[in-house]
């Protein structure tokens, strides 16, 4: 039965992570750890797969169709694979106002992929998100990876290639082969 | 209740109560403010923005507080400068509503247009077209263009199964979310969710079975639009073309008022049932039924049926004419010198039990009701609930008591209104919440809402409500002591509410019990009950768990449980007349010189094994009445043409009788209601027709407008007619004594308990629900599967009754050690109480 074969991936892996964010909430209201829980998931792999959202579902007592509409509903969230590096362009309208639509389209030439899809190499995934809270600041993205997350506002392309080059770089070190 | 506000809709003044929705007060007077998300049972969330009106309030001098008027002496109306839900916004005193004004349709009409963006207007193919709230509301409402590009429609799945039971198609969806509040406010099975946002929100499942919930298939009747069909009524018929019958519910002791819809073929002209829906009824479904009311109906077409009488000749049954059948049984009634005994099942309708007893009465024999497993139903008759309880309007001022029943197994409606009391989710204007209180060896699934939890031993039913009783008393559990494997602060607690509460209910369930325990544990539940004053009045009393859905009537027929197995209660009897009945198949063989008697709907091991079979007709095909475990009489009425060939029970009997001289046949199952009415005093009142009567019901659902589009339909078959319990009828009813039972004892303990999905032979036979139901398997606790070296899935045999029966095992944390739950009706011979068992693996993991 699923409840004797359940994932423990989160709790032997991060059981003291696990711990601290439980200790945030109310005992009769842990179902509101659910996201920075699914966030603590998403800290190596970069995806919220069945097994692990079944876990926390099993960790909140609520149910994991629960705990995927939370995935499904933020962009924060992922239920599908990707790129190391989740390049997240907010497109919602303050944004598209300043050219961030345009941006992204741009940014998407630079790595040779359409929205949402991921650069061959697998570094890479460009993805338009919902507001990122600097509507001020467009065209805006951040960079999502397993060192957590870093805003990257008032935005141009060239802007663009050095991250992209600095973050490629990273990884070029450990692989030469990669390199171009 | 509460106070009355005034409130003016479109020029019309309407008295409401305070807490009232826009959109309520004008369904009041007739308006029908277009809704989509909005359901009456649900909390508001405005979503859909169908419902916008303007809305004014009475503009006060802000120095003085005092009301402003214009000129003519009306009071000056401050009008909100933007349209306002009707669905969310609570009406106060003096507020005026407009729903006419050209803001108003031209609001409608946009938000037409935005919903059907998306849609696919495939209405000719869909099986909500016909009674579809999008399809009513666009013709009244929308416009016939749309600004909208074609091409930017969105083309997703149109097929996706969310479970075995019920589709999904995406593209009709109108993001209401009245499918995912139903299950989260009312059912509290958070199994169907919305993934991603905006004109991508769509509805998912992972639960396991997928949409894994009894209550699944109401989503499909609240869906305002055809993106939730069932996979019983998907593509079956169109809803114009079905004929409409009320009945009732065979499965369990509620009594679910159904509404069966059925269509004439037009290729071979039968009949068939088409799809069963719930039909109104406040006190008792409300507006629900669970799915095993709702799928389990296919028996009543099944190849097993019994077609025509057969006599046993040179050892073969063969089919023979009624007369001949007949002639044969009254000619041996006749020469049994009373030697008779007669077991009749408890789902017959009354006028089958009555006619029944009747007849063996009459010829001096003995009767009894099958299975018979529970005691306590002439206690039933006097301290059952009050009349007119609503067991979802129960609030602070009540404790409910549930003992010995998983009741979301046994009765899901009642489990369904017993958590509407506890949590008062949903659109409930009243939000205090009853004491839930839940007694059982084990964890339910009443747990999670219960107040507290009292947990006991199995066998220790009746030392807990005892123990309940002397603290209710006196502040402590006193000599009964230590009940269980928890302290007695839980009891303590629990009796500090009952103690506090004005009303108190106790519902008992059949979990674990036999004829006498169950007996013994009503017994002490009336003398609490009685001892409190908790009996005679609405909101107070006992309930009832029985295992069928007119237990309560047999034992108000005079059927009542032998409390021994029908093999010892035959015994002796020269002739055996079963009607309903199948205690061969259960595990309790009858006599082999006997002559057996067997009315019936299939060919059951009994009958295969009798000397005259007599088919009889099953519900849809007749009228009759069930009795709720609440003492509710309801009448269901025939759905489906029947052959001549087959007869309702109570007309069998009562041709053996007049075929004997004993007694004539009655004009018709009305006339038998007329007899029973002058028989049995309870019923003294009660006709067919004051159970056909109705009244009108709040929330207006189901009505000729088809405002809530096919949600449920209108009551027209009446409400039923609840009997007074005799205490109602001025009786006075003093404790009785609670006769102590022995327990059994053993390493292993035996335990009976009920599952929803069963093998019953009413619902094995409906395929559909099939991939629902388990294999005969039993439950054993993780510690006590280690001792017997048992793995999760392997089969196990264990001696039954004396017979050696193989199951899966499920090993399992809920189950508590030395328990082993063994599911009744599950092809097993029945177990008539905790028995010790012994468990051996006879092959590890063969099934998962």
């Amino acid at each position: 039965m699923s409840s004797n074969t359940a994932n423990q991936t989160l709790r032997t892996r991060y059981s003291a992570e696990v711990k601290d964010i439980l200790k945030r909430y109310p005992d009769d209201q842990k179902r509101s750890a659910v996201m920075p829980l699914l966030f603590l998931s998403q800290k190596e792999g970069l995806q919220a797969t069945v097994s692990v959202m079944s876990e926390i579902a099993q960790i909140l007592d609520i149910s994991i169709t629960q705990v995927a509409s939370i995935v499904g509903f933020y962009t924060l969230y992922y239920s599908h694979s990707g790129g190391k590096n989740r390049i997240q362009i907010c497109t919602d309208l303050p944004c598209a106002l300043r050219g961030a639509d345009d941006f992204a389209d741009k940014v998407c030439e630079k790595l040779g992929v359409k929205l949402g899809e991921t650069t061959e190499d697998g570094e890479f995934t460009v993805e338009s998100v919902m507001c990122l809270a600097a509507c001020d600041k467009a065209p805006m993205f951040q960079v999502q990876n397993g060192d957590g997350i870093t805003y990257h506002e008032r935005q141009t392309i060239s802007d663009v290639q050095a991250v992209i080059e600095q973050l490629g770089n990273a990884e070029i070190d450990k692989s030469p082969e990669g390199a171009e | 209740m509460t106070e009355s506000i005034l409130v003016n809709i479109d020029d019309k003044e309407v008295a409401v109560p305070k807490g009232t929705l826009v959109v309520d007060a004008a369904k009041r007077v007739d308006n029908d403010i277009p809704v989509f998300c909005y359901h009456p049972k649900l909390d508001p969330v405005g979503m859909c923005r169908m419902c916008l009106v303007e809305v004014g309030t009475p503009l006060r001098d802000k120095e003085t507080g005092e009301m402003m008027f214009e000129e003519n002496g009306q009071p000056t109306i401050n009008w909100m400068p933007n349209l306002q839900t009707a669905c969310t916004m609570v009406v106060s005193d003096g507020m005026c509503i407009r729903t006419t004004t050209s803001q108003v349709t031209r609001a409608r009409k946009d938000v037409v247009e935005f919903l059907l963006t998306s849609h696919p207007l495939d209405c000719p193919v869909c099986d909500k077209g016909g009674e579809c709230p999008l399809q009513n509301l666009t013709m009244s409402h929308g416009s016939s263009e749309s600004r909208f590009l074609l091409e930017e429609k969105m083309n997703i799945e149109k097929h996706v199964p969310l479970g075995d039971l019920i589709f999904l198609d995406r593209e009709r969806c109108i993001q209401c979310a009245r499918c995912t509040r139903f299950q989260d406010e009312l059912v509290g099975d958070s199994v169907i969710g919305f993934d991603e946002r905006g004109r991508s929100l769509q509805i998912i499942t992972h639960s396991d079975p997928g949409f894994d919930s009894y209550f699944s298939g109401n989503t499909t009747d609240i869906c305002p639009v055809g993106a939730l069909t069932t996979t019983d009524f998907r593509f079956g018929a169109r809803p114009w073309e079905l004929a409409h019958t009320p009945s009732v519910c065979p499965h369990c002791p509620v009594g679910c008022n159904l509404h069966i819809n059925t269509r004439r073929s037009g290729q071979d002209g039968n009949w068939s049932i088409k799809r069963v829906m719930p039909r109104q009824n406040e006190q008792v479904n409300e507006i629900w039924i669970c799915d095993k009311g709702r799928f389990g109906h296919h028996f009543v077409n099944n190849s097993d049926r019994l077609t025509a009488p057969m006599v046993r000749r040179h050892g073969e049954l063969v089919e023979t004419s009624w007369d001949v059948a007949l002639g044969l049984v009254s000619e041996k009634l006749q020469s049994s010198n009373g030697s008779i005994a007669g077991i009749a099942g408890e789902r017959l309708s009354n006028e089958d039990l009555f006619a029944f007893r009747n007849l063996i009465q009459v010829n001096e024999g003995s009767v009894s009701q099958w299975p018979g497993l529970l005691g306590g139903g002439d206690l039933v008759q006097k301290v059952g609930v009050g009349v007119d309880t609503d067991l979802a309007k129960l609030g602070s001022d009540t404790a409910i008591l549930v003992i010995a029943s998983d009741l979301s197994e046994e009765a899901p409606l009642w489990w369904f209104k017993v958590r509407q009391a506890a949590t008062k989710l949903g659109a409930s204007l009243d939000k205090s919440r009853a004491a839930l209180i839940v007694a059982n060896a084990r964890e339910t699934k009443l747990d999670k809402i219960a107040k507290y939890c009292v947990r006991y031993n199995y066998g220790d039913e009746v030392r807990t409500i005892l123990a309940l009783s002397h603290a209710v008393s006196d502040g402590n559990t006193g000599i009964m002591g230590s009940i269980a494997a928890n302290d007695n602060d839980d009891v303590i607690a629990a009796a500090k509410a009952i103690s506090a509460a004005k009303n108190l209910i106790i519902i008992y369930g059949g979990e674990g019990q036999s004829y006498a325990a169950s007996n013994a544990l009503a017994q002490a539940c009336s003398n609490l009950l009685i001892a409190k004053g908790n009996v005679g009045k609405k909101d107070n009393g006992l309930i009832p768990v029985w295992t069928h859905c007119n237990t309560q009537g047999a034992w108000d027929m005079g059927v009542k449980p032998a409390g021994v197995s029908a093999t010892e209660f035959v015994a002796d009897a020269d002739v055996i007349l079963l009607a309903g009945a199948d205690p061969v198949g259960d595990g309790e063989p009858l006599p082999e010189n006997s002559f057996v008697v067997v009315s019936e709907l299939f060919k059951t091991k009994t009958a295969i094994s009798a000397d005259v079979v007599l088919p009889a007709q099953a519900f849809v095909e007749r009228e009759g009445s069930y009795t709720t475990g609440d003492r509710r009489v309801q009448r269901f009425y025939p759905a489906l043409p029947c052959s001549e060939n087959v007869l309702p029970d109570w007309e069998i009997f009562q041709r053996i009788a007049n075929e004997m001289g004993v007694g004539d046949v009655s004009a018709g199952p009305a006339a038998v209601m007329r007899q029973i009415s002058l028989q049995v005093p309870q019923y003294r009142d009660i006709s067919y027709e004051n159970l056909a009567a109705v009244e009108e019901q709040w929330p207006d659902i189901g009505g000729e407008d088809s405002y809530y589009g096919g949600t449920g339909f209108q009551n027209t078959g009446g409400l039923g007619v609840q009997t007074l319990s005799l205490i109602e009828s001025g009786f006075s009813v003093s404790p009785g004594d609670v006769d102590p039972i022995g327990l059994a004892t053993g390493e292993l303990l035996g335990v009976p308990v009920t599952v929803l999905y069963d093998r019953g032979s009413t619902f094995v036979k409906s395929e559909i629900m099939n991939s629902r139901i388990s294999d005969p398997y039993i439950e054993i606790n993780v510690g006590d599967a280690l001792t017997h070296n048992v793995t999760d899935g392997d089969m196990v045999s264990l001696i039954l009754n004396g017979k050696e029966r193989e199951l899966i095992a499920r090993v399992s944390n809920d189950v508590p050690q030395g328990a082993v739950l063994i599911p009744r009706s599950m092809d097993g011979p029945m177990l008539r109480g905790v028995v010790p068992v012994n468990i051996n693996t006879i092959d590890h993991g063969s099934k998962e």
